[in-house]
């Protein structure tokens, strides 16, 4: 079967779901939509529940809307092959990571199993964590452990083999970020051409990003030594590769590292005081990039992907607008909360 | 289960003594078993026992019930309706929405960390299970509470030995890459004493890291103005050599160094002068390593040994809090006052009654109902409890469970099973070894072996009919005749039986969807009441055409007649254009007649299996004939078991497929579920 033949139906199915998207216009509309306006538009009729506290209708809508999304991304995977979908269901299992990290704070603070329970999202059978066994251990090392028999086990060794050794939740945490991060670029390195000429560009996009604002937190805000902030980033295979990267984490201030930025992540940081300044311009190149692939990759994995990024960027808004509401904020409290939402990096 | 060794020696004599005498004929002792054999065929008997199979083939009725007890007496109700094992619980939560919490839950969790607790525990103290639940008890929250603390400091205690363990399976690792190391080192010709000593310039770090963290690990140690080397590779770590300056950028890399998980290798004094004495400690570390390990295995079977009578009690307690913990998302409560609801088969609502009056002494309300029509998809199915049919409903659940109302098809399935297969491979050789090895596969396959066994006794009795023996038809008088004496009869048997297995298979989808009171459906929709007139009409007509006589006006007239009745109702039913719903007519039902056509001949396979049988044992014969002596016994042995495997297999596909796509399309939806009632579990996995 030919390339064009056989990314049919996978390129069609994207370009319908893609109609879905917000456009711009929405998304400027979503911060000064009512709360009645918003359950109406994205039909949340839990919104309005007056029944349950707000705290519940807040996790009720942050519940429903990933479920659409891990939905649709199960849609997306049906019609493809093996490495395909497991790029995919790889990049879904974030939300099991998200779980994980929820239960190992939830050991580490001791808080009953309710207490956790009500802050773990309700994930599909092919991207959770066996939660009811992870639940049965009585402290994080066992709960590593049990993970480390099952297909989380190179996360489950790296963090417990962290943990052991610093006794830290932020070593932790942040080798199961990078474990997750270097297993999406492993998973792209398996495929040929064209998809991973694409699926290199659309990774790196949101790893340019993620990278460089860990970079400026690890050093500047946490003061961590260049070698150890090396250590926990992940080098993109566009803009902040390797080399790149052992450069700029050597630097020994906020704006030396911004002056030696390659382009265009130069361009788009430049005069920016600070990492929340630097946020949302780096949301914005990563977006234009994965925007980018989802117009003219002729891969249909490469933009299954890129629509599964920016859908999500899409409801993270759209989650935004709601939280805000439900805390009574005001129009441009939410409207700056908006302009913040990075691809790929939820609020847990 | 263990039995003692007498005993076992007097069933196997018994066993004997009976086979004895079916071979010996001795007729004082055969004489009360043939009399009960032929008890059986008196009419009166016989008309039991047929009543009994087709009441197996109507659905148990159910009710449903709905149980008000105080919250406070929840252990002991669900103990009581467990003991009964009637009652499937209805998760739906109730209409009123003052029974809005769940009141087993915190009972439920407790019981979820107690038992994985004591799972936990299992692992490292072995225990004998518990014997028997017996005397059964209700268990409090308060004792499970308490139970599940006592776990919680027995854990404690045993995942420290765990630990222990860990521990020392590291050590054993550890020495076991430092030998690797060592030896790698040992053909190096420089000072190794420069790797062991740190010296006032150069900072040395000889260890393994995870081959996944290297190429991290060598980009931080560059930074911290280190180099990394690697010298060798082994599994999944990477032995490396990390040098660099002392200076204040050390301190940096002992944090990387402990992120990428590196593990120091110590290196011994020893090494350049004496590697056969360094040899020898490896080894005697290694054995301190198993001497410490017994020594370990030893002190956790004494400090454990007080606590085994205590945890096999604790395994009886959560089996007996069980019932609760199951029921817990079909529970509702409002306060003081409980909810539940369930299906119950009718026969056992006194039964359900006497049990609840005698746990709860009239504190309790039961209300008692036919389920409604809107709930039948949600009512069990109660499975036909038969040993003999069990195999059978197993291959039944593959397609689906009845749903509630549809005839249970396993009685049905499992005797034009037994016909088909023995008719496709009729051989009494064949059939023995097929019983032969059901049976010595009997421990194995427990719930399914008696399939082997009947399916082997019809080859077998059909293997007499035709008179083959492992292909041989000269061996044996056949009662009938061989397949090949007359392939035409057997082409016509096969028709014959196909037409009678679809009318039936269309009779029992009319009686389905009578007793579901879609009574348009049991006439007009796919295999219902006028489909099987036009199938009739259409056989009348077929026959004869067959006979010379010509298709006939009224078989015509009739099958004409019953298609556009199809048609018409379709055309009602169908919501589209004009255009789609004519091009959707006019194809489905051409549909109905190719199906009918089809599927009647697809019968023929039934007469084409049996004359394949003969002919793959005449090619195999062929073969054996062209060999010398030893090679024609070779050729007749791997023949055989060819013809074993290979169609065998063939044969139970084809017999599968008839009953799946021919039968059960006809009249069984298989949209049901099974009754799985609350019920006490008897014993643990590992007894």
């Amino acid at each position: 079967m030919s390339q064009v033949a056989d990314q049919a139906y996978l390129n069609t199915r994207v370009s319908v779901m893609a109609t879905r998207l917000f456009d711009p216009s929405l998304i400027e509309r979503l911060a000064h939509l009512p709360l009645a306006a918003l359950a109406d538009e994205f039909d949340l009729a839990a919104l309005l529940d007056e029944h349950i506290t707000p705290a519940v209708r807040r996790r009720a809508a942050e519940q429903s809307l990933i479920q659409l999304l891990l939905s649709e991304l199960l849609i997306l995977t049906r019609p493809m092959n093996v490495n395909e979908r497991a790029l995919v269901l790889d990049w879904g299992r974030k939300y099991a990571l998200y779980n994980l990290k929820t239960l190992i704070r939830g050991k580490l603070r001791e808080l009953d199993r309710h207490e956790i329970n009500d802050n773990l999202f309700e994930l599909p059978e092919h991207i959770r964590l066996p939660d009811k066994e992870l639940f049965g251990a009585e402290n994080v090392l066992e709960l590593l452990r049990r993970l480390e028999v099952g297909p989380q086990r190179q996360i489950a060794r790296q963090a417990r083999e962290v943990y052991e050794q610093q006794r830290e939740p932020f070593a932790l945490e942040a080798a199961i970020d990078q474990r997750y991060f270097i297993g999406l670029v492993h998973r792209v390195q398996v495929f040929g051409a064209p998809h991973q000429e694409w699926l290199r560009r659309l990774i790196s996009a949101e790893l340019d990003s993620i990278g460089l604002i860990w970079l400026l937190r690890f050093r500047f805000t946490y003061r961590l030594s260049p070698s150890e902030t090396y250590y926990w980033l992940v080098p993109s295979m566009r803009v902040l590769t390797r080399e790149r990267l052992l450069r700029l984490v050597d630097l020994d201030s906020f704006e030396q590292v911004l002056d030696a930025l390659p382009e265009p992540l130069r361009t788009r940081c430049a005069d920016c005081g600070s990492i929340a300044e630097a946020q949302p311009r780096l949301a914005r190149h990563a977006i234009d990039e994965i925007r980018l692939v989802l117009a003219r990759s002729p891969s249909g994995v490469a933009r299954a992907l890129a629509y599964l990024m920016l859908r999500e960027t899409d409801l993270l808004g759209l989650f935004a607008a709601i939280q805000g509401r439900l805390l009574g904020f005001d129009d441009r409290i939410i409207q700056h909360a908006l302009t913040q939402i990075e691809p790929g990096v939820t609020g847990s | 289960m263990w039995m003692p060794m007498s005993m076992l020696k007097h069933r196997l004599m018994k066993h004997i003594h009976s086979w004895m005498a079916l071979l010996q004929w001795q007729p004082e002792r055969m004489m009360p078993r043939i009399r009960s054999w032929l008890a059986l065929l008196q009419p009166v008997l016989m008309m039991q026992r047929i009543r009994s199979w087709v009441s197996m083939l109507k659905p148990t009725p159910m009710k449903y019930i709905r149980l008000l007890v105080l919250t406070d007496d929840l252990p002991c109700a669900s103990l009581a309706l467990a003991e009964t094992q009637c009652v499937h619980p209805d998760q739906r939560a109730p209409e009123s929405e003052q029974l809005d919490t769940l009141p087993g839950r915190p009972f439920h969790d407790i019981h979820i960390q107690a038992q994985s607790r004591l799972d936990k525990i299992a692992r490292l103290i072995h225990f004998a299970p518990p014997a028997t639940i017996e005397p059964t008890r209700v268990i409090e929250p308060d004792e499970l509470a308490q139970l599940n603390d006592w776990l919680g400091r027995i854990w404690d205690e045993t995942s420290s030995y765990e630990e222990n363990f860990r521990q020392l399976a590291d050590q054993e690792r550890l020495i076991d890459e430092q030998q690797a190391a060592l030896e790698n080192f040992s053909h190096l010709n420089i000072d190794l004493g420069m790797l062991r000593t740190k010296t006032r310039f150069l900072d040395i770090h000889v260890g393994l890291v995870p081959r996944e963290n290297l190429r991290q690990l060598e980009g931080a140690v560059t930074l911290a103005g280190h180099i990394l080397h690697v010298y060798m590779e082994r599994g999944d770590n990477t032995h490396v050599v990390i040098v660099g300056a002392t200076d204040a950028k050390e301190a940096s890399l002992d944090s990387v160094l402990t992120a990428a998980a590196f593990q120091a290798i110590p290196i011994p004094e020893e090494l350049n002068s004496e590697p056969a004495e360094l040899q020898r400690e490896f080894a005697s570390r290694l054995d301190a390593i198993v001497e410490e390990r017994t020594t370990l295995t030893e002190t956790l079977r004494h400090w454990s040994e007080p606590y085994h009578a205590r945890l096999r009690e604790a395994q009886r307690t959560l089996m007996l809090a069980e019932p609760l913990v199951t029921l817990d998302n079909a529970l509702r409560s409002t306060g003081h006052l409980a909810h539940l609801a369930g299906w119950v088969p009718a026969r056992a609502i006194d039964s359900v009654r006497q049990r609840l009056d005698a746990a709860l002494a009239g504190r309790y309300d039961l209300t008692v109902r036919d389920p409604l029509p809107e709930e039948r998809p949600l009512v069990p199915t109660v499975p036909a409890k038969s040993r003999w049919l069990t195999p059978f409903s197993l291959l039944v659940n593959q397609y689906g469970i009845p749903a509630y109302g549809e005839v249970d098809p396993t009685p049905w399935f499992a005797v034009t099973f037994l016909l088909m297969f023995g008719m496709m491979f009729g051989d009494l050789g064949h059939g023995a070894v097929i019983v032969l090895a059901a049976v010595l596969a009997r421990r194995k396959l427990p719930k399914f072996y008696l399939f082997g066994v009947f399916a082997g006794i019809s080859s077998m009795g059909f293997g007499l009919l035709f008179g083959s023996v492992f292909g041989y038809e000269d061996i044996l008088p056949a009662l009938w005749m061989s397949p090949l004496n007359d392939p035409i009869l057997m082409l016509k048997i096969a028709l014959g039986w196909g037409i009678v297995f679809i009318l039936v298979a269309c009779l029992l989808g009319i009686y389905n969807r009578l007793m579901i009171g879609d009574r348009a459906g049991a006439l007009f929709e796919r295999h219902g009441l006028v489909n099987l007139l036009f199938y009739l009409a259409f056989l009348w007509g077929g026959y004869g055409l067959a006979t010379g006589a010509g298709f006939g006006i009224l078989p015509s007239l009739l099958a004409i007649g019953s298609l556009l009745a199809l048609a018409a109702f379709q055309w009602r039913h169908l919501h589209a254009p004009t255009g789609e719903k004519a091009l959707v007519v006019v194809i489905e039902t051409l549909d109905t007649v190719i199906v009918y056509l089809s599927n009647t001949l697809s019968f023929l396979r039934v007469a084409a299996f049996s004359l394949n049988h003969v002919a793959l044992a005449l090619a195999v014969f062929t073969l054996a004939d062209m060999m010398g002596q030893f090679g024609h016994v070779v050729t007749i042995l791997l023949g055989n078991v060819f013809i074993l495997v290979l169609e065998g297999g063939i044969v139970m596909i084809q017999v599968m497929r008839l009953q799946y796509y021919e039968g059960f399309s006809r009249y069984f939806s298989g949209t049901g579920h099974q009754f799985l009632p609350l019920r006490l579990r008897r014993r643990t996995a590992a007894s």
